[in-house]
């Protein structure tokens, strides 16, 4: 009897301390907390989560060119298991483009993210603990290289919500805000790379971290500027400012004789953390997955185009949801090969285009460069503007084909109108809606 | 439970005179076994052993003593003298001296219970058919709840709902707890997303739709199980019950001679329904497929081959094993239960499968008579094979690409065995069936014990130590292996050149607690029961999910790859709390009880902050108060009113705002996860208030319940859409409140009892409906594909389960309201009849309304293999066929994607023949005492107007309320069984 009460005071005591303890507070234990880097950042810390631009630049990119693309008329987007890439996005019957829909919000999103990691670093930044562990040019590299991908990806969602705008100023998701037009849009944009590029010109011989191998050739403060000034070209040809396209174009990596793949580009791998290339289907896919060329690109080529080397010849034309295509897209080789932001062909096509409206002969030459690489003779049209915007808009639709421009640019152009519809009923849209959850 | 009797009941020290005697049942003459034997106006008792005997000292003679058993009228007997004293109780309806859980170390009569506790004992559990899993034997049995089985694959896969939407986002399943052990019911994913891509398109669930581990439970195990529904009656369960408990005792041994059971059931399941093939011709392959196909389809026509690919995916006859055998004896001091099964189930899909070895033993032990351990422990070996289902965004999984597969399709191997490609599709199903697995293991061990000491113990007043401890601890190791012979392996076909992606989960849960009960009679017969406890309770869970790509030669090890990836999750938790409660009772006229609980946890906000749920509860039996004389019909007249608060935990994400890591092209890189958290989010209160009566007539042979109830759940937790502009696709908020109301009615009863025949009959109502009553964030689309195939909306003043789409005729929001996931209501309908050694038993269940969103038929439409293409039911001009109406309206309405989802099924069937006693007693000198045989179905009938295969479905699983989204899901299935079974 005693023995057991001896016992049971035991067991008691026991049982009183371990609850009588106070909760042990556990932090995330799957990953880092965004407010552990608030006190400040190490150069370790400033690799890492650059690293993650690159990283989320990629997220839903294969939705993005699947949106310009499909729109645009350059290829089918064939998925047996989602019926929305050849309803909605070729406005098929009464389907319009929905705004809470993948096609939009995922995309839109992610671009977003992209923006968000890249302020939260430049607050990271402000940290006197983390200015004390660089230099001036450091920072400033930084700061520049962070702004240039801000302003980019801020571009690829205003070249889906176009006239509907986009927001800006989305530093504090406190506090975010409005959208505004597409002008200003494209004006704050611009001022963002400008910004940028004040700060690249003061960043110094080098990152002080490194960028991946998609900008081998770009990842020193003084070319990455190169590629600043190239997307600035871009930016300045969608606000039809074209004096300001050239002199832009002379600061980028333009080169009219040089090689047309020299460019930064995304990159890709099969690493389990990492993204394939999403525009990547084998060839003779099934309608389970499969881009598959709008018809007319191969019927509207100039006999000899060598550029119709981006489309193959399917063993046997694939039909979906009254489509049917014979030849499937296959630029890209592998599910690994990288995928071009921005290249010297569209820099070359961007001096024809805003020469066209102030030199004419520098036009027609870009052209030509462009048109020999293809296989094709000399241009021979008329030199009056229309013709030479269309020749222009036309080695752009050859040149960069199902690289995310045909639809924004025959949309520049006000030209929508002469896109093929392929089904009765079918619409060609200009903009995407905004997402709905931006509750506008 | 009987553990609780025991204590509750003890011998008292000074007893002088030893009662002894047999309880059987009125009419029958069958034994009582486990009946409680008190003398009254003490807390002096025991109960009876499985051949109804009892044993029990009184301090004086005469002395009434009062013997109460579930089923059975409660009946008072004097005895003068120690001479055997056998005692016959008439069976009732009601269980209404079945005793059920008041508080954490308490319970009480049923007939002074102030809440509407079901209970469900063995005999309803298995007594009709084994059930393939334990939650799935729940259906019909009792109101208040909406089960569903998210998919037919074997190894379950069940959501339990009780009383409605508990939570938006956050946990709805009920907390289990089984001898005082908290059972871990999580879904852990297989990585089938590495493959299947489901997540990579309009929604970012896990669609992998893994088993729920409340599946290894054997349900032949348990000897009770007792629902606590809602906050009301589980307030003393804390910050985990908001979603309700079920409190699982398992069986327990007797003392006495050693009894074994032997039982076998053998049997086979096949798929419900087929949907049929499209009826075929020239003039559709063409339309739908183009002139080549047309040449193929003629030539398997001419050739005969034209085959049903549905059939030969979903046709197969599984076969079912189901062996058990227990064994329970022992002495006055210490009583063993042992029991062992073993389940063999193959699925209506060839190389799907679910085995289960459980193992049991439970051990009672009093030190002596005023000290008393009990010992519960179990180990559990399950493995499933759950096949290649549910959503993609690949083509892949059986259900996606069964849907372009059409007839004159040759997806047969050759005779090497190599499989041909299948052209109009990224998979071949066959092969797909044949070489793809899709494994879930468990080793899983747990283990519960106790300890309850009187401290001291008088006449009126008593006062008592308990303490409890348990463990619930399992390894759960995963593989989803996707050769590199696979069509869509084959880097030809773009494929990675094989998958294997293994996980690896521990998990461990354990939980401490003590508590002291104190017991008081006044000589006016009015009684206080005053508890006060600790608790403390730990989970942990690491999570390793490693894939690899690019498979080296045959292997499946995930080092032998081209690529790998790993990804761990882990997870902590730490709650502590206290409780008191105080139960006063008067004469068994008015029973009231007041408690309060505070619990802390490293899961809310601030840790240390104790978040304080109280409890209080009335119950008053009319027929006590002396209105009636003793001739009166009215057995039971009991009005009651609980009224309870519990609380629900954010999810632990919902404390962070984090980073995950990633790489590109080689480079390491912190991208956020886009989801905003909260470090200041409290957890979910629910606040209940139920009311209602319980009467009984005719000796307790008609008894009616019924009960109201208003569930508040404040504080929601939302993920709700955050402006993706933010860099943040949701946030994490407490914003908005939710509302519950909904009645639930039982009648049970027992119309005839005669010596050969009898009838016992129960029907269950529950009807519930919910309302977003706050809602401080803007209202959102939730749990679907989006508003173009229909999805939920959370919308203040709208029902939690609503479901809305595009329309013709938005609402001001600009959507349609086309649907409720809610049902209308539920009904079970449950018999048992027996004459002689024949016994039928069988429960339907109704579910009326409440509407799915079915997009099974959209993908076969788009494929044009839909079985009802070209019927014209749909479209109001009737022109077009359904296929073509359905598609016209994709992207217009999402209407026709909405579906009714009601049902009638019968649940269970039973018919058994016990070989009469005279026969048995002759075989082996007698030494066996029972020897029945059967049959039994599951889902024989079932009648529904739904376009699928089963309105039971889930696409996303079983947590959240968004369940009822169809995406080509594994295919529910009957199954028949036969019984033998041999007591001795």
């Amino acid at each position: 009897m005693k023995k057991y009460i001896n016992k049971i005071t035991l067991f008691l005591l026991f049982a009183a301390i371990t609850t009588a303890c106070t909760v042990e507070e556990f932090s995330d234990l799957n990953g880092p907390e965004v407010n552990g880097f608030e006190n400040g950042i190490a150069p370790g810390d400033l690799q890492d989560l650059v690293g993650g631009i690159f990283y989320s630049s990629r997220v839903s990119l294969g939705t993005y060119f699947d949106d310009v693309g499909v729109i645009g008329r350059e290829y089918y987007r064939f998925a047996s298991s989602d019926p929305r890439f050849t309803s909605d996005l070729l406005g098929r019957e009464n389907a319009v483009l929905d705004n809470n829909t993948f096609y939009i919000t995922n995309p839109w999103a992610g671009r977003y993210r992209t923006v968000k990691n890249a302020n939260l670093i430049l607050g990271f930044l402000e940290n006197p603990e983390t200015i004390s562990q660089f230099t001036t040019a450091q920072l400033n590299a930084t700061k520049g290289f962070l702004k240039t991908f801000i302003a980019y990806e801020l571009l690829l969602n205003l070249n889906l919500t176009d006239e509907n705008g986009i927001r800006i100023d989305v530093a504090d998701e406190t506090n975010i805000g409005p959208f505004v037009s597409k002008t200003a849009a494209l004006a704050g944009i611009r001022s963002k790379l400008e910004e940028a590029a004040v700060d690249l010109a003061a960043g110094g011989s080098s990152f002080p971290f490194s960028l991946t191998a998609g900008f081998s050739g770009f990842d020193t403060p003084s070319s990455f500027l190169k590629f600043n000034k190239a997307l600035t070209a871009r930016v300045a040809a969608y606000q039809g400012n074209f004096p300001d396209v050239i002199t832009n174009l002379n600061q980028s990596f333009l080169e009219l004789n040089g090689n047309l793949n020299t460019g930064v580009s995304y990159v890709f791998s099969l690493d389990q953390t990492d993204i394939a290339n999403p525009m990547f289907f084998a060839l003779n896919s099934s309608t389970a997955g499969a881009r598959i060329t709008q018809p007319n690109f191969v019927s509207d080529a100039e006999a000899g185009d060598t550029r119709l080397n981006k489309v193959v010849l399917r063993n046997e034309p694939l039909t979906l949801d009254g489509l049917t295509g014979a030849y499937d897209v296959f630029i890209y080789q592998s599910n690994i090969d990288p995928i071009p932001i921005i290249r010297n062909e569209e820099l070359i096509l961007l001096y024809a285009e805003a020469n066209i409206f102030s030199n004419p002969g520098a036009a027609v030459t870009a052209l030509n460069i462009i048109r020999n690489s293809a296989g094709l003779a000399p241009y021979a049209g008329g030199m009056d503007q229309a013709s030479l915007i269309q020749e222009m808009l036309k080695q752009r639709r050859y040149s960069l084909y199902a690289e995310g421009h045909r639809w924004i640019d025959i949309r520049r152009y006000n030209l929508l109108n002469t896109l093929p519809i392929d089904r009765v009923g079918d619409d060609v849209f200009s903009k995407f809606p905004i997402p709905l959850t931006e509750n506008q | 439970m009987s553990l609780f009797l025991l204590l509750l009941f003890p011998v008292v020290l000074l007893a002088q005179s030893t009662i002894n005697g047999k309880i059987t049942a009125e009419g029958t003459g069958e034994t009582v076994p486990f009946a409680n034997v008190i003398e009254k106006g003490t807390s002096n008792g025991t109960t009876t052993d499985i051949d109804g005997n009892y044993s029990i000292q009184v301090s004086k003679l005469p002395v009434t003593l009062v013997i109460s058993s579930l089923g059975y009228a409660t009946t008072e007997v004097q005895a003068t003298s120690t001479a055997p004293l056998n005692v016959i109780v008439a069976v009732s309806a009601q269980a209404l001296e079945e005793v059920v859980i008041s508080g954490l170390a308490s319970s009480i009569k049923r007939s002074n219970a102030a809440n509407a506790v079901s209970s469900i004992s063995s005999a309803q559990l298995t007594g009709t058919t084994p059930p393939p899993t334990l939650d799935g034997a729940l259906y019909g049995k009792f109101p208040g709840a909406v089960i569903n089985a998210n998919s037919g694959a074997p190894g379950g896969g069940l959501s339990v709902k009780l009383r409605g939407a508990t939570s938006i986002q956050g946990n709805t399943q009920p907390l289990y707890i089984i001898d005082g052990i908290y059972i871990d019911n999580s879904s852990i994913a297989v990585g089938l997303n590495a493959v299947s891509a489901a997540a990579a398109g309009g929604s970012a669930s896990n669609q992998d739709n893994p088993s729920n581990r409340i599946a290894d439970i054997n349900p032949e195990d348990i000897e009770t199980m007792e629902i606590l529904k809602g906050a009301s009656a589980a307030a003393m369960y804390g910050s985990r019950a908001a979603a309700g408990v079920i409190i699982i005792t398992t069986k327990k041994g007797k003392s006495g001679e050693t009894k074994f059971n032997f039982s076998q059931s053998t049997g086979w399941t096949e798929v419900i329904e087929l949907l049929g093939v499209r009826d075929y011709n020239e003039q559709r392959v063409l339309d739908s497929f183009g002139p080549e196909a047309v040449q193929e389809f003629i030539a398997a026509r001419n050739e005969g081959r034209l085959i049903d690919y549905e059939k030969e995916l979903f046709g197969n006859k599984g076969f079912l094993t189901n062996t058990n055998f227990s064994m329970s004896g022992g002495g006055d001091k210490t009583r063993f239960y042992t029991g062992v099964t073993h389940n063999n189930e193959e699925g209506i899909v060839e190389n799907t499968g679910y085995e289960k070895t459980s193992l049991r033993l439970n051990l009672d032990h009093n030190a002596t008579d005023f000290l008393k351990f009990a010992l519960s422990s179990n180990y559990i070996y399950s493995s499933s094979d759950r096949g290649f289902f549910n959503n993609d965004n690949t083509g892949t999984t059986m259900g996606v690409s069964l849907t372009s597969t059409t007839p004159w399709l040759q997806l047969f191997p050759n005779a090497s065995g190599v499989f041909p490609d299948n052209p109009a599709g990224s998979s071949n199903i066959l092969q797909t069936r044949e070489l793809v697995k899709n494994n879930e293991k468990v080793n899983r061990i747990i283990m519960g014990g106790s300890a309850n000491l009187f401290l001291f113990r008088t006449d009126n007043s008593s006062l008592e130590l308990i303490l409890r401890g348990g463990l619930d601890f399992y390894n759960q190791q995963s593989i989803a292996l996707f050769p590199k012979e696979l069509q869509f392996q084959k880097p030809s076909n773009g494929g990675l050149n094989g998958v294997s992606v293994q996980g690896t989960t521990q998990n461990k849960n354990y939980n401490l607690s003590s508590f002291l009960v104190h017991n008081f009679t006044t000589s006016s017969n009015l009684n206080f029961r005053t508890q006060v406890g600790l608790t403390n309770e730990f989970f942990d869970r690491n999570s390793f999910l490693v894939t690899a790509s690019g498979l080296i030669a045959s292997e499946s090890n995930v080092d032998q790859a081209a690529n790998t990836g790993v990804d761990q999750f882990r997870f902590k938790q730490e709650d502590s709390g206290f409780l008191v409660q105080e139960e006063v009772n008067y004469q068994d006229k008015f029973i009231a009880t007041l408690g309060l609980r505070g619990d802390k946890s490293s899961n809310n906000g601030d840790a240390n902050d104790l978040n304080y749920y109280p409890k209080g509860s009335l119950a008053v039996n009319i027929n006590n108060l002396g209105f009636w004389n003793s001739n009166t019909k009215w057995n039971q007249f009991k009005v009651r009113a609980a009224y309870g608060e519990a609380g629900n935990f954010p999810p632990p994400a919902a404390l962070f705002t984090s980073y995950n890591s990633f790489t590109s092209g080689g480079v390491l890189g912190l991208s956020l996860i886009g989801v905003r958290g909260d470090t200041n989010i409290k957890s979910e209160r629910s606040k209940e208030f139920e009311t209602g009566i319980d009467v009984s007539f005719f000796n307790n042979r008609l008894s009616f319940s019924g009960t109201y109830y208003i569930k508040k759940v404040e504080d929601l937790i939302l993920n709700a859409a955050l402006e993706p502009s933010t860099g943040f696709n949701s946030q994490f908020v407490n914003a908005g409140n939710l509302e519950n109301k909904g009645i639930e009615l039982s009648l049970d009863a027992i119309p005839v009892s005669t010596t050969n025949f009898q009838w016992t009959t129960g029907v269950n109502f529950f009807k519930n409906e919910s309302e977003i009553t706050k809602l401080d964030v803007p209202a959102f689309n939730v749990g679907g594909f989006g508003a173009t195939l229909g999805t939920f909306r959370i919308e203040e003043g709208q029902s939690a389960t609503q479901i809305v789409g595009i329309g013709p005729n938005p609402g001001p929001n600009g959507f349609q309201v086309y649907g409720d996931a809610e049902p209308d209501f539920i009904m079970g309908f449950s018999n048992n009849l027996k004459y002689k050694d024949l016994e039928l038993s069988f429960l339907w269940q109704w579910k009326q309304g409440g509407d799915n969103i079915n997009l099974t038929a959209l993908l076969t439409d788009l494929s044009g293999t839909s079985h009802d293409f070209d019927t014209i039911d749909l479209d109001p001009n009737g022109v077009l066929g359904n296929g073509p109406y359905r598609i016209s309206q994709l992207g217009a309405s999402a209407e026709v994607f909405v579906e009714d989802a009601s049902y009638l099924r019968l649940r269970e069937l039973g018919l058994y023949y016990n070989i009469p006693q005279r026969f048995v007693s002759t075989i082996l000198n007698g030494s066996i005492d029972n020897i029945k045989f059967g049959f039994s179905g599951t889902n024989l009938i079932n009648i529904f107007d739904y376009n699928s295969y089963d309105p039971e479905v889930s696409n996303f699983g079983g947590n959240g309320i968004f369940t009822g989204v169809e995406v080509t899901p594994f295919p529910s299935s009957k199954r028949y069984l036969f019984h033998v079974s041999v007591n001795f």
